[in-house]
């Protein structure tokens, strides 16, 4: 026993345990204790796990609450229900078009509403919900309205017509576990991170070259897949399809699945789903009472566990620490000498208000360029107006002879323009690894290779001690070198960097100058916005400043001191 | 305090005067008791319950409840967790989209299904395990636009109905019944059960010029169209449908402005008619303190039927069903008898409100009609 007690600390489970623990439990109560009645509710659990999977991509991993949900699962449902007993279809016709039809009205409706931002998104998917809803109740010929269709033929597998009880639960369940599968795997992907990103910062994912919109538009159309496949399962096992099913409180269900199972996780959304299909069941004795009492233990849930069941238990059970993989420089990108970035005439106005008048500059390769002026003369808009985040109004910005001008931000990142943020942006969730390897994954073939390069950005900031923390528990200071690394590990040709030594010590500043040289030596053009002149000036080769809009001052760092009407506007007569 | 009280039942009525030999029965109540339907489905489950509290000598009754809310997927489950036990018949929701989801279950378990739901073409799937103790509207939306026709001589009518399964059924019956009678409907609305104002639909109906306004609408609607159309004086008679006779609708307004209006419905327990109605209406008042309505009667009519198909020998599910589809049933509100698919109430009635009370009064009763269900 005392050497049992004496190894137990030293016991690690494999990073699966906790979920093959799960599937074991599941499979024994199904197998050797559930009666059909409790088949059946598991069953119904499997629906809503496959549901919530679906959800969880679009809501846990893309950040897009998306009230269209259950309209999907419902569309899934009439498809399933209108062939299956108005045509006499067999499962094996009407499971694909069940998940076909919610795909294609994702895509249809997911151009325009993706578009919109964080609740005008919800607001949006909530109408296409309710239109779903009142096109099902007042087309009786083709759904039967609000009495909806009976007659639903169960599931036929290869000529088998499933029984219900364990047989029925065991095809939902292998479907869960195929859908959970494919889930998990792009989630801990390339597209699963590339989606993360976007989630928790769409303007810092579009800079790192990942395309914001199509993102969007695929984790929707595909969360809508999921929710079609659990329509139709869900009408197999009630053989009869009715306006229910694209009713509200489906989709509540579904996110609260979501919510208490643990956002973003598979594991959450099979977990949420057997928990919250099961207590309605367990208090349905209470009658009208049980609703307080199922409305309680969800607060509970929540209260107690805010990052979900699943958060609870890996805070319960912390998972072994990762090793970390083995620094690999990127191959590298040819930067030819001589201008990389040439700006001409750039114009932006907001309102009646000029933030940039008729700016031009050139970047050369390896060397570093110093914007300046004073706060509102439109520094950080000319960045904006280069990175892609806002659209000029004249002016072109030529990389490699292509006008880039007006373009979208991941096509400028793509042409090899990076940049840093006045604020600094760091997905807050994340680890510095994966945020750096963010940089990575439009470019890299998978996550691996993409942690790998990003290994080496860190090690040539000297921040690769860094790599496992948590990015919101970082300083100041550190969060820049990491958001620096970050725009680094992209290779770029131009480097755009908004204030990059604000709130540093003076050795900090001599640090960061040391690694913006030898970034600048090793091809790549700088331009660094930036009000320390101490700082700045021996750095950079070449100065621009602004004023409300207009250069003020273009050449030599060492003539911005005397230059007149740059002291006038900026720098004032008693700047040392 | 509800889920006990089929053991009050128990206790002094039923155990204490079981022998030995008693026949034992097992009805699972599975009715809406949250959500929309709660008010129904409440009355739903005290029908039966009083049926139960008392079965015929001989027998003891259990009764587990069981709440389906309203979605047919809480019916089938509700179903599948009462077929766990035995059964001799299942008191069903009478939700027209639970019932269409539990009769696949119950064919395969062999379990009658006691419902009093008269919405949905239920008895017209082919299934032989449902038997319908309330009229359908193919009845009582017949009797509706007869006793308009018919008996008010309207030949202009307005029809406001709700966009929800009870809605839309009846609405179809009403406009094939008003055709065949020769008074075409003037207007017609859906109106969605969540509106919180219905004078817009009733200056439109109005303005289409009707001799009558046609109601089909649930409980909180009619009490709002009718205290609306109160208000502004409305000239013309307005008959509701059944939703209007629940003593509940009533309760929502002044007996000043239900003046002059009727409903039809399939009974009126509160009016009396006969001793035994009365008697029945006194029992529920005092075991359940509220008002007793069509729905716990035709409950209350259809558990006593399957009460006394056990009394005369049936021992299992299938002698049920055998007893209920062959048998004649004098019930409270009607005589019941299966026509061969399962509908069991053929009569429906039209009540009329006086203005000075909430309790209406029997205007016209309508025997063995007959129809479908659409």
């Amino acid at each position: 026993m005392r050497r049992a007690l004496k190894f137990a600390p030293t016991l690690t489970l494999p990073r699966w345990a906790g979920e093959g623990i799960g599937v074991a439990v599941l499979a024994a109560y199904a197998l050797l204790y559930a009666s059909p009645y409790g088949l059946r509710v598991l069953t119904v659990a499997g629906v809503y796990a496959l549901a919530a999977i679906g959800f969880q991509i679009v809501f846990g991993l893309g950040g897009a609450l998306s009230l269209a949900h259950g309209a999907f699962f419902g569309v899934g449902a009439y498809a399933t229900g209108i062939l299956g007993s108005q045509l006499g279809w067999t499962f094996a016709a009407t499971f694909p078009l069940s998940i076909l039809a919610p795909f294609l009205l994702a895509l249809l409706v997911g151009l325009p509403v993706l578009r919109l931002e964080s609740h005008y998104f919800a607001l949006a998917t909530l109408g296409i919900a309710q239109v779903v809803l009142l096109l099902a109740v007042n087309s009786p010929g083709l759904t039967g309205g609000a009495n909806g269709l009976p007659g639903v033929p169960g599931v036929l597998l290869f000529g088998w017509a499933v029984p219900r009880g364990l047989p029925l639960a065991a095809v939902v369940w292998g479907f869960v576990a195929a859908g959970g599968a494919l889930a998990w795997s792009l989630a801990r992907g390339r597209w699963g991170r590339a989606l993360t990103l976007v989630r928790d910062d769409p303007l810092a994912a579009g800079t790192l070259g990942l395309d914001v919109g199509r993102l969007r538009l695929g984790a929707f159309a595909l969360s809508a897949v999921y929710a079609g496949a659990a329509g139709a399962l869900s009408v197999h096992t009630q053989r009869v399809v009715s306006p229910e099913v694209l009713e509200f409180p489906v989709m509540v269900s579904v996110l609260a699945i979501a919510v208490v199972g643990g956002r973003g996780r598979v594991a959450g959304a099979v977990l949420g789903a057997v928990l919250l299909v099961h207590l309605p069941e367990w208090f349905r004795f209470l009658e009208r009472s049980y609703l307080i009492v199922y409305g309680a233990a969800l607060l509970a849930t929540i209260v107690l566990a805010p990052e979900g069941l699943t958060g609870l238990l890996d805070r319960l059970f912390p998972p072994r620490k990762r090793v970390l993989p083995v620094a690999k420089a990127p191959p590298a990108v040819a930067i030819e000498g001589g201008p990389v970035l040439l700006v001409e005439g750039l114009r932006k106005s907001f309102g009646g208000v000029r933030a940039v008048d008729e700016v031009s500059l050139t970047l050369e390769a390896g060397t570093i360029t110093g914007l300046i002026g004073p706060n509102g003369s439109g520094k950080t808009t000319v960045i904006n107006l280069i990175s892609g985040l806002e659209r000029p109004d004249a002016g072109r910005i030529l990389v490699a002879g292509r006008d880039l001008a007006g373009k979208r931000p991941d096509r400028i990142a793509r042409a090899g323009i990076a940049r840093t943020f006045q604020a600094v942006s760091l997905p807050e969730g994340a680890t510095v690894l994966e945020a750096v390897a963010a940089a990575r994954l439009e470019r890299d073939r998978g996550v691996a290779a993409a942690e790998a390069h990003a290994l080496w950005a860190l090690e040539r900031l000297g921040a690769a001690d860094l790599a496992l923390r948590p990015c919101a528990d970082l300083p100041a200071a550190l969060r820049r070198r990491v958001e620096l690394a970050r725009a680094l590990a992209r290779q770029p040709a131009v480097l755009l960097l908004d204030e990059p030594a604000a709130g540093l010590t003076d050795a900090e500043k001599a640090e960061l100058a040391g690694h913006l040289r030898a970034i600048a030596a090793a091809g790549t053009a700088l331009l660094v916005v930036e009000h320390d002149m101490g700082f700045l000036l021996p750095l950079a080769g070449h100065v621009l400043c602004l004023d409300q809009g207009r250069t003020l001052y273009d050449g030599p760092p060492a003539g911005v001191r005397s230059d007149a009407a740059v002291v006038a506007a900026y720098l004032g007569e008693d700047a040392p | 305090m509800r889920r006990f009280l089929p053991l009050l039942f128990c206790a002094p009525l039923i155990c204490g005067t079981v022998s030995a030999r008693a026949e034992s029965v097992s009805v699972p109540v599975l009715v809406p008791l949250t959500g929309f339907l709660s008010l129904e489905g409440t009355s739903q489950r005290n029908g039966a319950l009083l049926a139960l509290k008392s079965p015929p000598a001989g027998i003891t009754a259990d009764a587990p409840v069981i709440d389906t809310g309203t979605s047919p997927e809480a019916a089938v489950t509700a179903l599948e967790r009462a077929a766990g036990g035995p059964v001799t018949a299942v008191v069903a929701s009478m939700l027209g989209t639970q019932m269409l989801a539990m009769l696949p279950l119950a064919a395969e378990y062999k379990l009658p299904l006691v419902t009093v739901s008269g919405t949905a073409s239920i008895t017209e799937q082919g299934n032989p395990w449902v038997f319908r103790f309330f009229p359908g509207d193919a009845v009582t939306k017949e009797a509706h636009a007869r006793y308009v026709v018919e008996e008010l001589g309207k030949k202009r009518p307005a029809l406001i109905y709700q966009t929800t399964a009870y809605g839309q059924s009846g609405k179809a019956h009403l406009e094939a019944a008003f055709k065949r009678l020769g008074a075409d409907l003037v207007f017609e609305e859906g109106v969605d059960p969540t509106a919180k104002d219905l004078l817009p639909v009733l200056t439109k109906a109005l303005a289409a010029k009707p001799d009558v306004l046609v109601l089909h609408l649930h409980s909180a609607p009619t009490a709002l169209f009718i205290r609306q159309a109160a208000a502004s004086g409305v000239p013309v008679p307005i008959v509701a449908g059944s939703a209007m006779h629940q003593p509940s609708t009533a309760a929502l307004l002044e007996p000043a402005e239900l003046k002059g209006v009727c409903a039809e419905t399939a009974a009126s327990p509160i009016s009396g008619g006969s001793a035994e109605v009365e008697a029945f209406t006194a029992a529920y008042r005092a075991a359940f303190n509220a008002e007793p309505d069509a729905f716990a009667l035709g409950q209350y009519d259809g558990t006593r039927m399957v009460l006394d198909a056990v009394k005369a020998g049936a021992r299992s599910a299938e002698d049920v069903r055998k007893g209920l589809s062959t048998g004649t049933h004098q019930g409270l509100a009607m005589t019941y008898r299966s026509d061969g698919k399962g509908n069991m109430a053929h009569s429906a009635v039209i009540v009329c409100y006086d203005g000075a009370s909430r309790v209406p009064a029997i205007a016209k009763r309508y025997d063995n009609v007959t129809g479908v269900v659409k």
